[in-house]
């Protein structure tokens, strides 16, 4: 039996606490936490200006395939970087060695106060992260609770 | 590494299209983008050349209500299959749950389909995982071209390890088998996560192809 890492409604409400603080100061619109292989963990506000699964999974390869440009000129990683658009942009940092937060935001705020509040919202995410770890829940459900057809049909 | 969610009632899953380049991957996931219902998928993001060959992966996530009372995301990936991008498969393969091995029937390319599959052993092994742990599925995919080689001895060459992995023939093209080798892998991925950690065809009964997958010879088309 595999158990598989479980976030429960408490935990995920302490996430969000933490989130909500952020984004609240920041002015941003959304901000995600995510594991390196791209899986969401946590994630806190306008959820219908994306698809927060694919921007998980293309941000978390953003930062993989920086940290190879970083180790380059002598760095472990970059730990924050930022991408610029016209109205609407994405700033990435380092949670700890598992976990990035993604944060998109638009003209209402600047990528300086995005900046600045993330390294403590960084830092308050890694706290309730690492204690998760430490108390971690697994769930391994009954063999009889997966259905037994095609998951997936060819219609 | 999957995770569940209990606000949310979510599973996450990765799974993972692995083998040679232009051995079918990216037509996997196209086929199942195209026949698969928007409202159970997202975007197919692909991140290519101007020729359309992958640089750093395809992805496409799909929704599906398959263990009771919980919504399973399944985020399907490939990897680029040409042998200068091994940095960047090894980035892909972090945190995987399931992988199908796509493996491309021609003569020719049997090589690069060992090449590619040592390469996969190697690259779990970076990560501290074995090709016996980690849910797999084999694909031998074209089976419709003429210079394809017999099954016994693709199974003889890729599948010859001490856990046997199930197999499919396989027809990215036009679908064949397409969905029954996504399926299969995404079973034995959950039942490895379920009380009964034995999944139900995670050993075929003997060498080759589960009957109900094997493509009549007269169904075959060919080029």
């Amino acid at each position: 039996m595999n158990p598989i890492p479980a976030l429960t409604i408490q935990d995920v409400a302490t996430l969000d606490g933490a989130l909500a603080d952020f984004l609240k100061k920041t002015d941003s619109d959304l901000t995600i936490v995510i594991d390196r292989g791209g899986n969401v963990i946590s994630q806190f506000g306008d959820m219908d200006l994306m698809d927060v699964t694919i921007i998980a999974a293309l941000a978390a390869g953003s930062f993989a395939a920086t940290r190879e440009l970083a180790r380059r000129i002598g760095e472990v990683e970059f730990n924050a970087l930022y991408h610029q658009g016209n109205g609407n942009h994405v700033f990435m940092n380092s949670v700890d060695d598992d976990t990035i937060m993604i944060t998109v935001f638009g003209s209402r705020t600047t990528v300086g106060l995005v900046r600045f509040y993330s390294a403590d919202a960084a830092q308050r995410v890694a706290s309730i992260l690492k204690s998760l770890r430490r108390n971690s829940h697994g769930l391994a459900f009954d063999a009889k609770d997966i259905s037994t057809a095609s998951i997936f049909a060819d219609p | 590494m999957s995770i569940i969610n209990y606000a949310s009632r979510e599973i996450q899953f990765k799974i993972v299209y692995y083998g040679p380049a232009l051995c079918g991957k990216t037509t996997n996931l196209n086929y199942i983008h195209q026949r698969i219902n928007p409202r159970n998928r997202g975007d197919l993001v692909s991140l290519a050349t101007a020729t359309e060959r992958t640089l750093f992966f395809d992805f496409l996530p799909l929704n599906a209500v398959v263990i009771k009372g919980f919504v399973t995301k399944f985020q399907l990936y490939t990897v680029p299959g040409q042998v200068i991008y091994n940095a960047t498969r090894q980035l892909v393969l972090r945190s995987v749950d399931g992988i199908v091995f796509v493996a491309d029937s021609q003569w020719e390319k049997m090589e690069e389909n060992v090449e590619s599959f040592s390469n996969l052993v190697e690259n779990l092994a970076r990560q501290h995982m074995s090709i016996e742990e980690v849910p797999c599925v084999l694909e031998y995919n074209k089976r419709d071209l003429p210079n394809i080689a017999p099954i016994n001895y693709m199974e003889y060459v890729l599948n010859n390890n001490k856990k046997r992995l199930q197999s499919f023939e396989g027809i990215s093209s036009t679908g064949q088998n397409v969905f029954a080798v996504l399926n299969a892998v995404s079973q034995i991925l959950l039942h490895k996560f379920s009380k009964q950690s034995e999944a139900p065809h995670a050993t075929p009964p003997s060498p080759g192809i589960p009957a109900d997958n094997v493509i009549p010879e007269n169904k075959r088309a060919r080029a």
